[in-house]
């Protein structure tokens, strides 16, 4: 890469230093800075291409971090963290912050197995989107990122809990695989890695592009696509303050190639509000799907010392061919106390019990449930809508009894499995066939969705999906998609890893093309 | 077919009977009943909804007198004192803290977590609590009807109505819970450890500042030595004093 060498140093802008209108022009603008478009910016400017990555929020520092739940979501998540679908109610989060989710995501990376690229294939006409030719795109951002294992000596006794019980019922478990080097076990992970362990995109890719020439701005929010005729020209926007989004200064960069990596809410926005733009094929914004998570606590006899361990540490991927992948959980104590049953000194008692608890959860394949997403007047925030398909319930149903199956072969004494119509609390194992016996509606499940995908999904039909298999839209052949949306069913396992890999083969397409 | 004069005649006559003798006083005094009673629900609603309601002890920037009663109210019952954590709603400033996260959120968001509150404080019109005065504000009522309210959202059969309880509970609970005295309690309070400057450090000043000020050179760079932490270790300065 002969560019890399010779690449004048980038630099990063920042709120306060927008004091007017501007224009720029560039080879290659990206739009987001999550794992898929900071992949992206730093293999194009690593190759000599004039890159310019945007980011709507700020970067944070350690010191911005906030430690206490609420407020960290309220600054780092969109819409305060409060953002939910209609339909099927499901709370679901994006960031917004330089490095995207990956600042406050647990940095799981799993390869999912090849029976979900077998079922994209054959699903959606795609050819070359398999293990075997994704494999090396993998293994290349598992070496930048430095992606290995949990080492044993930062689990914590909730993760390693977790692997006791699934060895005692026979069922396979293993370390999670993080983008994480040093990890000293402060369960942070969520609201920000104070100790700089996790690789997250802003202090790792994103410097990196830096240093091959790629200009990041910060705070500037993205409105608008610009085109002429058949191709895309640049974006506009104006900057935005931070946490208040407060608009300001205008700006266009104009560029040879845009690549959209907005996430999967605001890409399909984006091109709604540019006029509908690549939609030939209707997609846009359809197919909404989510891994709807559910979360439950077992409290042990001994202490359990929950701060202390990897944030999620431990998984199984025994039941993924139920539907379901099961994971050890931490978050702030607050945000898991939500799910606790109750209110008064009962609630209060099961607080107290905190240091003895252990938070497992399962992401369910939810293929049926659908739903969409739509721009919104005045506001870039989107509006969701989403339906738990009735055949999708019976998956949380197992999963749930699963968990607690895992719980009480752990060694646990209580289980809180947080569902509507069954007793609050389960204080053994045949306690817990009430979870697949009794009626459970999905109304009656306390569910998340934070991974979101399929929006803007590839097909290799150009009238089935909006982009083909390396993210470039059907429609425009100088515009891509590099984020979740382009999934073109939701994966099985965590998804940043996946993304990331095809933002890396992306990367290389967008070279070979121009 | 066309009405011939005399029909036209006879209804005529009706209407001005109508008219000039028993409708108008039927009209007036109908009129003034329905101003009445218009005046009295609407004194009653304004009533109800903003006055009435003890001054806070301190000020707030967002919450209104409203609100922190409410907030207050809910709080004690949702975390009442003499439970297993030595902290109860009422001294853990729930109202303290509504007002910074109400702060934080978007103008719509923030909105619709006010109508949240006024909705739970003014539902037990519908949804009394049981007892003499139980369609009171919320925060008017007694400490068991308090207990009352709660649980009939909990476990309502409607759908919406446990959603709204699961709302409200998690901002009682975010604010409880995040307080120092509860988080030490638990022996759950970040710890305090450095942390490592790393090259993203040398790009990003403070959110709102200048790169200029950025103080770190290349000088200052180290990384993480992967210690495991030790959970026994100092806490967060933040996590240390009694207040939040």
């Amino acid at each position: 890469m002969a560019g890399a060498a010779e690449a004048t140093r980038g630099e990063v802008r920042v709120f306060a230093e927008y004091d007017r209108d501007f224009e720029e022009e560039t080879d290659v603008v990206v739009v987001g800075s999550g794992p898929c478009g900071a992949v992206v910016a730093h293999q194009l400017a690593q190759a000599g291409r004039r890159v310019v990555l945007l980011e709507e929020g700020p970067p944070f520092i350690p010191s911005e971090f906030e430690l206490e739940g609420s407020k960290s979501m309220s600054r780092t998540m969109r819409e305060g963290g409060l953002r939910s679908t209609r339909g099927s109610i499901l709370p679901t989060m994006q960031a917004i912050a330089l490095g995207g989710g990956s600042l406050v995501n647990s940095a799981i990376c799993v390869r999912p197995p090849e029976a979900v690229f077998q079922r994209w294939a054959t699903g959606f006409d795609l050819e070359i989107t398999n293990r075997e030719t994704l494999d090396r795109h993998y293994d290349e951002v598992a070496d930048f990122l430095g992606i290995a294992p949990t080492p044993e000596e930062v689990q914590g006794r909730r993760n390693t809990l977790f692997r006791d019980g699934c060895d005692a019922l026979g069922y396979g478990s293993e370390p999670i695989a993080r983008n994480v080097r040093n990890c000293r076990g402060s369960g942070e992970c969520f609201t920000g890695c104070r100790n700089r362990a996790k690789q997250s995109m802003d202090i790792s890719y994103i410097p990196a592009a830096i240093r091959h020439g790629a200009r990041v701005l910060t705070s500037v929010q993205v409105q608008e696509v610009l085109r002429e005729g058949s191709r895309v020209t640049g974006v506009t926007g104006r900057v935005a303050e931070p946490f208040s989004g407060r608009l300001g200064h205008r700006f266009t960069v104009r560029a040879k190639t845009v690549v959209l990596a907005a996430g999967c809410m605001a890409t399909p926005v984006l091109l709604q509000r540019s006029g509908n733009l690549a939609n030939r094929s209707g997609q846009v914004g359809e197919n909404l799907q989510f891994h709807p998570g559910v979360a439950i606590a077992g409290f042990f006899p001994e202490p359990t010392t929950p701060q202390f361990g990897a944030t999620q540490g431990y998984q199984s991927l025994h039941f993924l061919d139920e539907g379901f992948k099961l994971e050890t959980l931490w978050a702030p104590p607050a945000v898991m106390a939500v799910r606790m049953p109750g209110f008064g000194h009962p609630l209060q008692e099961i607080f107290a019990d905190f240091p003895n608890m252990a938070v497992w959860d399962a992401i369910a394949s939810t293929h049926k449930s659908l739903g969409r997403v739509r721009a919104r007047r005045g506001t870039l925030d989107p509006a969701l809508t989403w339906h738990m398909h009735p055949d999708d319930v019976p998956i949380l149903k197992r999963a749930l009894f699963v968990l607690t199956e895992i719980y009480f072969a752990a060694g646990a004494t209580k289980v809180t499995p947080g569902v509507n119509g069954v007793p609050e609390i389960l204080y053994s194992r045949d306690e817990a066939d009430v979870l697949l016996n009794h009626p459970i509606q999905a109304s009656d499940l306390v569910c998340g969705g934070n991974h979101a995908f399929c929006t803007t999904r590839m097909h290799g039909d150009p009238a089935r999906g909006v982009v083909d298999e390396y993210g470039r839209c059907h429609d425009f052949d100088n515009l891509y998609i590099a984020d979740t949306g382009i999934f073109p069913q939701c994966p099985s396992v965590n998804p940043m890893f996946t993304g990331m890999a095809l933002a890396h083969r992306q990367a290389e397409a967008i070279l070979d093309r121009t | 077919m066309v009405a011939g004069p005399a029909v036209f005649g006879r209804r005529a006559g009706l209407r001005q009977d109508h008219r000039f003798e028993s409708r108008p006083e039927r009209l007036c005094y109908g009129r003034v009943v329905f101003w009445i009673l218009l005046a009295t629900f609407l004194a009653y609603t304004i009533w109800r909804i903003f006055l009435g309601y003890p001054q806070p002890r301190r000020a707030y920037r967002i919450v209104a007198p409203r609100e922190v009663a409410f907030l207050e109210a809910a709080g004690e019952a949702t975390f009442p004192a003499g439970g297993a954590i030595p902290l109860s709603g009422r001294d853990a400033d729930l109202p303290g803290y509504a007002d910074g996260f109400l702060e934080s959120l978007p103008r719509h968001l923030r909105l619709q977590v006010r109508a949240m509150l006024m909705l739970f404080e003014q539902a037990t019109i519908f949804f009394p609590a049981p007892g003499r005065g139980g369609r009171r504000r919320f925060s008017s009522l007694s400490e068991e009807q308090r207990v009352a309210v709660l649980d009939g959202w909990s476990r309502s059969r409607l759908f919406l109505r446990r959603l709204a309880f699961t709302a409200l509970r998690a901002v009682l609970t975010m604010g409880y819970l995040g307080h120092p005295i509860a988080m030490r309690h638990l022996r759950l309070a970040p710890l305090d450890f450095p942390s490592p400057i790393v090259e993203a450090d040398l790009l990003y000043p403070a959110i709102g500042a200048r790169k200029d000020s950025i103080n770190w050179t290349e000088a200052d760079l180290c990384e993480s030595d992967g210690t495991p932490l030790d959970p026994n270790g100092p806490i967060h300065p933040s996590f240390r004093g009694d207040e939040r």
